[in-house]
């Protein structure tokens, strides 16, 4: 299949690119991983005139840790992100998302800012991420913003991101001592699946054995955009957690879905799952923080 | 408006004018008649366009040529030695992991990836590594058992 | 025991090393000189009256050089079965799905091609669509052909036997309707072409086609050029599976354009193309009464069957005998009623995939035997190996087993998967299952009423004595049939394969029907095996002559020249064939034994270059009544697999978690090709169980025409396969051996059906057991009291 032509450009820095983007007066995307925008592309959904490649914009393709945050490029691949120390030890719900995104080819191509702007309802990688209360670095020509991730996904497609912007980072504040998450995906097959539904979870413990601080639950492929369940939040805050408690947030949770139906599954389907997998979810969280209490006790 | 690129291809250097909208895997398998590189789905569903980018193995019908400016590229003719079959290459072949051969490539490119980076892989690892390489011909039995089969000591 | 040097082994196929380097050709792989390039304008309704094309703009556009509709081909209708040719090039007056092709157009470069199609502006009225069968049966429905009433485009009624008194006779008759979904292929490669239309008027078409022989002679018809002017030529191929089995009409334009241009023509499917023009598995819709005595006995079945066609027959009118035929294997079964009806519908057509027409039959009857055995308290395997045919069974519909290895393939499964210790003993979501399967090994009759020969096979000895070379226009399609006529050349004329070379796929080398039908083991094996012999008894005959021997004294065994009794000076010859290679290495002197090399040198020395010639075709089959064409076979293939899966039954995912399989096959060619079918099959019938559907929105377009969306088993979804291989020696097989490829999908479905029900307490009947189709029934089960 071919491509539509484009004019193509290839920063070298960050300052750059942002200059290329607002010197632009025609439509322009942003290349990154390339695999939703290329294949777009060739199905003819999209076909902008100018590509600014973001792969040899060093800057972004780090991870870093700095004080309590760790910062990652927005360029740093679903692979690279699965091996981050800090991701394996801290993050465990991103890290499970991060293993279940599309293939290991597709991991080794797409990025972790590309999986956030593209703003599809069923991506792996935003809800985890808004589970930890990630915040995201915008940069254009003349400034830079930081908004938190949950803000920024709009609908199936859309952001608020502005014209002539770059998403540049991803920031996660280090968990605390006693919190943990989790990602449960469904899908038919055991890879190159996109989620029918995605729960990701991420709780903080008052201490080794609750009750629950704070609790986030992010509902994915069951709305427009991940969607935050305040109603379970609610449920499990100020609790003890266990399998009671955790199901009856897998209610709530359903009350807060907005799935449709669809070809890939119905939403009547989709509801009852959001119901099993938050209570999955859930309990991967609880494992973790136990984990991770273990950890450093050791 | 074509751009020049320079990149390294199985380790030979190549420098070549592309139009931006070509992707790697039709300027391996047509301007450079690399056609050991196959195309299945060009969606990036099918893994039969793996090549080694870098040291990863990817779909190179998601990049650009120009994209791979710089690189170093691996193609499944790359992989032969020169004693001749590659031992993984051999494997397949004497596994019965080949039918119509068209995952062929990408799947023995993917499979040797895992084994540069895990030599004795697990079954489990083998099938994950090779999840994103489709197959409607073999039920994937002979391939796995090929790829366990291989003496990581034989491996160049 | 016959000891063999060759066949029976586990030798590598032939073409592996060349598959392993990325050094094969396939389609895509070829370029010529001054090629251009074709893509083709598809309808974008399902149903419309075209009211004008205008071509102009395309024809305008700068590197365009055809541009071609209907009105550049004539109206001549083609298809697969001459019972049914429905299809032009080119619609004229109206299309009849999205994808109906309208025009073509080649130019320099692809992008030029695609820019050009653009240009072409086509009115459209749009018409009422009939997109399932229940619309396209309903009274008063829009006609997708107006000569078919009710848009029944073929329907057969057979009865054998005499099923309503047979029924009224029994214990216990049970009624089932099952239905499955419109599936693909998916195949690795697409389809693709090059058509090259040279000055003296030849045309050489290279295409990824499974049957050169079925597209050479439908080109020539449709385009009006001679036979023997039109040479398919088929290059290595990515799969096929049953839709490359027919021309298409990318094909047919490709060379229309050719002859336009004086040029070379490429074109190719993209894969949303190959979901559009693909011709695979039906829908069928299968309302089944079986009938048994309380002590197992089958007695009766009654099949009725709807199968959604698609807006063309295709192999349409095959599909619909098979899915009648098929049940009459391999139980004892008395009476038999068919009734099929194949619905034309306002979509993409449907054709001929592995078990054509039979695997959904066979899904739907073994899940009603399973239920049956229940009823009446029997173990499901002891319900099949009551009532099981054998050899010298003739089934009601008259098919003849002259083998049949069904015992020892159940047995071998039961056996072999701990059947007896599982079977009702596992836990709640766990569950083990098991069906048998039947198929046919060759079509007994070609696809148009010939008397032609199935397959003719040639081999010619290099001048030099060295190589022996096997020429068949059969099609190699991934299956590993170059190996297999290599390994049956090889065995009987008795050197090693490696003295063997085979080229294959191409018109210019005899007639072959190709690759459908699991035909070619068995047909151009025999071909092969008779000019092997041709081979063997031309040279032994010089040699008998020249060394004043009885011929009964000579034989060939691993490339040397066997005297049954020794005692034969052959020095002369030796002599002479040294005189002949002056300073060569490595050829036999002395005391050595005499070669195959230097006997096939003095054979060309005394006769001309040495050819064996081969042929086959069945001998009279079986079966008067009309339609009996299909499904009669020279050789009958079964198998029995029993299936473990484990339910997840919180979301209704279904994971197999082992599979055994046995499969007669006669006699293995060569074990590794046979184990490899049988796993490649499983994972076909595993994917089609559990995940694979095509669909459609509301205005006919295909929702999932990718390989994301439509989903075939990743290799973290296929189990390993423990494979057995069942050989009964098929009297009318080369060194017995029958088919394999095709007739090992069979009993896959249902006996992951039956395992889910032993996991679940449901039957499900329908496909796919998608995550959500199980969790519903999972959940409607609980709710109830």
């Amino acid at each position: 299949m071919l491509l539509p032509k484009f004019e193509f450009h290839e920063p070298e820095t960050l300052k750059e690119a942002a200059a290329i983007l607002s010197g632009i007066g025609e439509p322009t995307s942003i290349l990154a991983g390339g695999t939703d925008l290329l294949v777009n592309m060739k199905k003819g959904k999209a076909s902008p005139r100018h590509l600014v490649s973001l792969g040899r914009v060093r800057e972004l393709k780090k991870t870093a840790r700095d004080g309590e945050s760790l910062r990652i490029g927005a360029c740093v691949t679903v692979a690279e992100l699965r091996e981050e120390r800090e991701i394996k030890d801290d993050f465990d719900g991103l890290f499970r998302g991060a293993g279940l995104l599309g293939s290991p080819l597709i991991r080794n191509l797409a990025t972790v800012g590309g999986n956030i702007v593209t703003a599809r309802p069923a991506a792996d990688l935003p809800p985890p991420l808004i589970a930890y209360g990630a915040t995201i670095e915008l940069v254009k020509d003349n400034g830079e913003r930081i908004l938190s991730l949950e803000d920024f996904i709009k609908g199936p497609g859309e952001t608020s991101i502005e014209p002539g912007e770059i998403l540049s980072g991803i920031i996660l504040r280090e968990p605390p001592l006693y919190s943990g998450g989790g990602y449960v995906k469904l899908g038919m097959r055991k890879a190159l699946e996109i989620s029918l539904v995605n729960v990701a979870t991420f709780f903080a413990l008052d201490g080794p054995s609750g009750p629950i601080q704070k609790a986030r639950v992010v509902l994915g492929s069951v709305g427009p955009t991940p969607i935050r369940s305040l109603r379970a939040e609610e449920i499990l805050t100020g609790e003890r957690p266990d399998e009671a408690l955790f199901e009856k947030a897998g209610e709530a949770a359903a009350n807060d879905a907005k799935p449709i139906d669809d070809f890939r599954a119905s939403a009547e389907y989709r509801s009852e799952m959001v119901k099993l997998l938050t209570r999955k979810a859930l309990k991967q969280a609880y494992e973790e923080a136990k984990l991770r209490e273990w950890r450093r006790w050791k | 408006m074509k751009t020049m690129i320079n990149l390294t291809v199985n380790g030979t250097k190549h420098e070549a004018a592309v139009e931006p909208n070509r992707t790697l895997v039709d300027f391996l398998r047509y301007d450079l008649e690399l056609t050991g590189t196959k195309k299945g789905c060009d969606m990036g569903e099918c893994g039969s366009c793996t090549v080694i980018l870098n040291g990863k193995p990817v779909n190179s019908c998601l990049v650009l040529a120009v994209q791979a400016n710089g690189s170093e590229i691996m193609t499944i003719e790359g992989l032969k030695t020169a004693e001749g079959l590659h031992p993984l290459q051999k494997a397949f072949v004497e596994k019965g992991a080949i039918q119509c051969g068209f995952c062929s490539p990408g799947m023995i490119l993917a499979a040797n990836n895992l084994l540069q980076k895990t030599p004795t892989p697990t079954e489990e690892e083998i099938r994950t590594a090779l999840s994103g390489n489709l197959c409607r011909c073999t039920g994937y039995q002979k391939i796995i058992e090929a790829v366990m089969s291989v003496d990581k000591q034989d491996i160049p | 025991m016959t000891t063999y040097s060759t066949v029976n082994s586990r030798a590598p196929r032939l073409d592996a090393p060349d598959k392993a380097t990325g050094s094969a050709v396939y389609i895509d792989d070829i370029r010529l000189p001054g090629m251009l390039f074709g893509a083709m304008l598809h309808s974008p309704l399902a149903h419309a009256k075209i009211l004008n094309i205008d071509t102009r703009g395309a024809k305008r556009l700068s590197g365009v050089k055809s541009v071609v509709t209907y009105e550049d081909t004539g109206l001549i209708k083609y298809g697969v079965s001459p019972a049914r040719y429905d299809e032009l090039l080119f619609c004229d007056g109206k299309v009849r799905y999205v994808g109906d092709e309208v025009a073509a157009v080649a130019a320099v470069d692809l992008e030029t091609a695609v820019e050009a199609l653009s240009l072409i502006n086509v009115e459209y009225e749009e018409l009422p669509a009939v997109l399932t069968m229940e619309e396209a049966l309903a009274e008063g429905a829009p006609l997708v052909h107006d000569e078919y009433q009710r848009n029944i485009g073929a329907e057969v009624h057979h009865e054998f036997g005499d099923v309503e008194s047979a029924l009224a006779q029994c214990d216990l008759v049970r009624t089932d309707t099952f239905r499955s979904k419109r599936q693909d292929a998916a195949f690795i490669e697409p389809q693709g072409c090059i058509a090259d239309y040279d000055g003296r008027g030849y045309l050489t078409l290279r295409s990824s086609t499974q049957t050169p022989h079925y597209v050479q002679r439908t080109i020539a018809m449709v385009l009006g050029l001679p036979i023997g002017k039109v040479r398919v030529v088929k290059p290595y191929v990515g799969g096929g599976f049953g839709p490359k089995a027919a021309a298409n009409a990318m094909e047919m334009a490709a060379c229309l354009m050719s002859m336009k241009t004086g040029k070379p023509v490429k074109m190719g499917f993209t894969r949303e193309e190959v979901f559009l023009h693909s011709r695979a598995r039906h829908q069928f819709v299968h309302t089944l009464t079986t009938g048994v005595k309380k002590d197992g006995t089958i007695v009766a079945l009654k099949n009725e069957c709807y199968l959604e066609g698609g807006a063309y027959t295709s192999f349409g009118i095959a599909t619909i005998y098979y899915a009648g035929s098929l049940l009459g294997g391999p139980y004892r079964l008395q009476n038999m009623k068919y009734d099929g009806y194949r619905v034309y519908t306002n979509k993409p057509a449907c054709g001929a995939q592995r078990g054509h027409g039979g695997v959904i039959a066979r899904a739907a009857w073994e899940q009603q035997l399973d239920r049956i055995a229940e009823e009446i308290g029997m173990d499901p395997v002891e319900l099949r190996l009551k009532n099981m045919m054998e050899a010298g069974d003739v089934s009601c519909n008259e098919l003849k087993m002259n083998s049949l290895g069904m015992r020892e393939c159940i047995e071998a499964v039961r056996d072999g998967s701990g059947w007896k210790e599982k079977k009702g003993r596992l836990p709640k979501g766990k569950g083990i299952g098991m069906a048998c399967g039947f198929f046919v090994s060759g079509a007994g009759f070609p696809i148009y009423r010939s008397d032609t020969y199935h397959a003719t096979v040639s081999i010619h000895v290099s001048e030099d004595g060295g190589t022996v070379h096997v020429y068949t226009a059969s099609a190699e399609i991934g299956q590993g049939s170059d190996t297999a006529f290599a390994m049956i050349a090889a065995e009987t004329i008795g050197i090693p394969l490696d003295s063997v070379m085979i080229s294959s796929g191409d018109t210019e080398f005899g007639i072959d029907l190709g690759a459908y039908s699991s035909r070619q083991t068995l047909m151009t094996g025999h071909a092969t095996k008779e000019a092997a012999v041709d081979v063997r008894n031309q040279i032994l005959a010089v040699m008998a002559r020249e060394l004043k021997v009885d011929i009964s004294e000579l034989d060939i065994k691993d490339g040397l020249i066997v005297f049954k009794h020794g005692g034969v000076d052959f020095s002369r010859l030796r002599a002479r064939y040294i005189r002949e290679h002056r300073g060569w290495q490595g050829i036999a002197r002395g005391n050595d034994p005499l070669t195959f090399q230097e006997a096939a040198r003095i054979a060309y020395l005394a006769r001309g270059t040495i050819i064996g010639r081969g042929k086959y075709k069945p001998a009279e089959l079986g079966g008067s009544h009309k339609g009996a064409a299909v499904g009669t076979s020279p050789a009958y293939g079964c198998s029995a697999q029993v299936v473990e899966v484990s339910v997840d039954m919180e979301t209704g995912r279904i994971t197999v978690e082992k599979m055994t399989d046995a499969h007669d096959c006669g006699f293995a060619i060569n074990r590794t090709s046979v184990e490899g079918q049988m796993q490649g099959s499983l994972s076909m019938g595993l994917g089609e169980a559990l995940y694979e559907e095509v669909k459609f929105d509301e205005k006919g377009r295909i929702l999932n025409p990718n390989l994301g969306e439509y989903k075939i088993p990743t290799s973290l979804d296929m189990p390993n396969v423990n494979p057995i291989i069942v050989e009964s020696h098929e009297p009318y097989g080369p060194f017995g051996a029958k088919e394999v490829g095709e007739g090992a999908i069979m009993p896959t479905i249902p006996a992951i059906l039956n395992a889910v029900y032993d996991a679940t307490g449901i039957r499900f009947q329908e496909l796919p057991l998608t995550p959500e189709r199980v969790f519903m029934a999972l959940r409607a089960k609980k709710q109830k009291p």
